[in-house]
């Protein structure tokens, strides 16, 4: 890039405009692809080119989401799947940081756990619905433990790197000076993977989400996943895009939610470039 | 001489690589131990022997390979097109303004939406079937393929691509030449990621609703009371999922040969 080019055009443009509405310019120039499928959509619905159980309107949609709003329809069963996906993403940060550090530490440990980790890291958890449902029920247990199943691995094999990848000189010279192991792992390795820990939970939290929705679109028991499936089985489909505009709308803040929450807890370590 | 240290070689390896897999022999024994000295119910958790007789069953009925077989097509099938689609959105996006501009919008929107979330409203616009499952498993695969091609292409050292214009290459041999191989190896972490996911949504699509598919097959076990018969299924997803990760990194490391960092980075991924 030359860098003097950029200055120039911008430094004149941006006067005469107010600020608030340059904003709002700039937000509506930047999501005009988003403007114009929405658009289409409404316009394929509204002439009816496809039949409304299909495809209904976009004002369709949103009156639905209001009536949806004031029944309660839609905070409870978000609340419910949240619930889910946070308690499940909870143990496996615990329960995937304590095995990953340890087999950074431990050769034995490594050993052990490698294989299992490598074998069950790519394998489709989900396939294991049937089992958790048979082993904990069909509520809140079953759909929480799947979720943490889901995202162990991840949280593991992201911790192992981060800790490994600390610089041997710095746990040289902790140990010359007779730091003990367990003071080792908290003081040093755990605040240095700390940015391997949250590229790992960036990774985990979508999923978390995903197997949590997708659980309940299987097994239901509450929640927007069984929500979703009830009204699909009734035909209702403005109901059907309510509740997938919310999952969509649910995964967006939360992924700007963990960036914003990475920038305040390791600000010596920014993400450069990731949107 | 030379053949004797070879083979020598050869039998550390394999006794290594036996030695590598132990743990896992381990934690069955156990399991096998667990169930067969009473500690755990056998109608929660069958014995490994009984899921491997049950396994045997399956595959020697059929009705394991069938079944794996169509759910193998569909997550292949979708996770090729969509493949092949990011690859060229994601090529799109970093190297013309004007789609960046209309897809990048679109990709910062739907990359977190849950996928498997589409399956009912595709199930309502294309019926149970092929179309539906492939469908998602496309949409799934999509995001993660775009997003890596692009930060792949984007990181390709822009001197590289000055140099080869300065030589007068036209723009379709600096993709082809430069911008593809360049991004290669980032491609491939993105087909990884959409590998593991084309297997998720297929087995989720197939539980939610299908006729067949080896998601079905374990779906309709489990409802039937038939444990064994259900692991021996899931046991089969497992492996056919290790494998086909396996034969993917021996693809990346085929296709990466002469990329120094392959070594290095994917030793032990």
């Amino acid at each position: 890039m030359i860098p003097f080019m950029r200055r120039t055009v911008m430094a004149e443009k941006t006067k005469p405009l107010p600020r608030a509405f340059a904003a709002v310019w700039a937000g509506l120039v930047y999501s005009y692809s988003l403007l114009i499928v929405l658009a289409a959509w409404e316009i394929v619905a509204r002439a009816e080119l496809v039949r409304p159980l299909f495809l209904p309107t976009v004002t369709s949609v949103v009156q639905q989401f209001w009536t949806l709003l004031a029944e309660g329809e839609i905070v409870l069963p978000l609340l419910v799947s949240l619930y889910r996906a946070f308690a499940g993403l909870g143990l496996a940060v615990v329960a995937g940081v304590l095995v990953g550090l340890l087999m950074a530490r431990s050769r034995r440990f490594r050993w052990f756990c490698d294989p299992l980790v490598s074998l069950a890291f790519p394998a489709p958890k989900i396939a294991f619905v049937p089992i958790f449902i048979l082993w904990f029920g069909i509520d809140h247990l079953s759909k929480i433990l799947l979720v943490a199943f889901n995202c162990v691995f991840p949280m593991i094999v992201a911790t192992y790197h981060g800790a490994v990848a600390v610089s041997r000189t710095v746990i040289w010279s902790a140990e010359a000076m007779g730091t003990p192991e367990r003071k080792l792992l908290y003081r040093i390795i755990f605040p240095a993977a700390l940015p391997a820990i949250f590229s790992g939970l960036r990774v985990t939290t979508p999923v978390a989400l995903i197997i949590a929705f997708t659980t309940e679109m299987i097994a239901g028991g509450g929640g927007v996943g069984a929500a979703l499936m009830f009204a699909q089985r009734f035909f209702q489909t403005p109901t059907v895009f309510v509740y997938i505009l919310i999952m969509l709308a649910t995964g967006f803040v939360l992924d700007h939610l963990m960036l914003t929450l990475r920038a305040w807890l390791i600000p010596w370590q920014d993400e450069g470039g990731e949107a | 001489m030379a053949a004797e240290v070879a083979r020598l070689a050869a039998d550390a390896g394999s006794l290594r690589r036996a030695f590598h897999f132990l743990p896992v022999v381990i934690v069955l024994a156990i399991w096998q131990a667990a169930v067969s000295f009473g500690l755990v119910d056998r109608a929660f958790l069958p014995s490994v022997a009984d899921i491997v007789a049950a396994l045997w069953e399956l595959v020697r009925s059929g009705e394991l390979a069938a079944n794996l077989l169509i759910s193998i097509y569909r997550a292949l099938a979708g996770l090729a097109i969509g493949s092949v689609l990011g690859v060229a959105i994601g090529l799109a996006m970093a190297t013309s303004r004007p789609a960046d501009r209309f897809f990048g919008p679109l990709v910062a929107m739907t990359y977190s939406l849950p996928k498997s979330s589409l399956i009912p409203l595709f199930i309502l616009w294309f019926g149970i079937g092929d179309v539906t499952d492939i469908l998602s498993v496309v949409l799934a695969c999509l995001l993660p393929v775009i997003v890596s091609t692009y930060h792949g292409v984007k990181s390709v050292p822009a001197v590289i691509v000055w140099s080869a214009r300065a030589m007068g290459s036209p723009h379709h041999l600096i993709l082809w030449r430069i911008l593809l191989p360049g991004s290669l190896l980032s491609i491939f972490t993105g087909v990884r990621i959409a590998l593991g996911f084309c297997f998720v949504l297929t087995i989720s699509a197939e539980m939610i609703a299908a006729k067949t598919g080896v998601g079905k097959l374990i779906f309709l076990y489990g409802e039937n009371g038939a444990y064994a018969h259900m692991f021996g299924g899931l046991t089969a997803v497992v492996i056919v999922a290790y494998f086909a990760d396996r034969a993917l990194l021996a693809v990346m490391h085929y296709c990466l040969r002469w990329h120094d960092s392959v070594y290095a980075a994917h030793r032990d991924g």
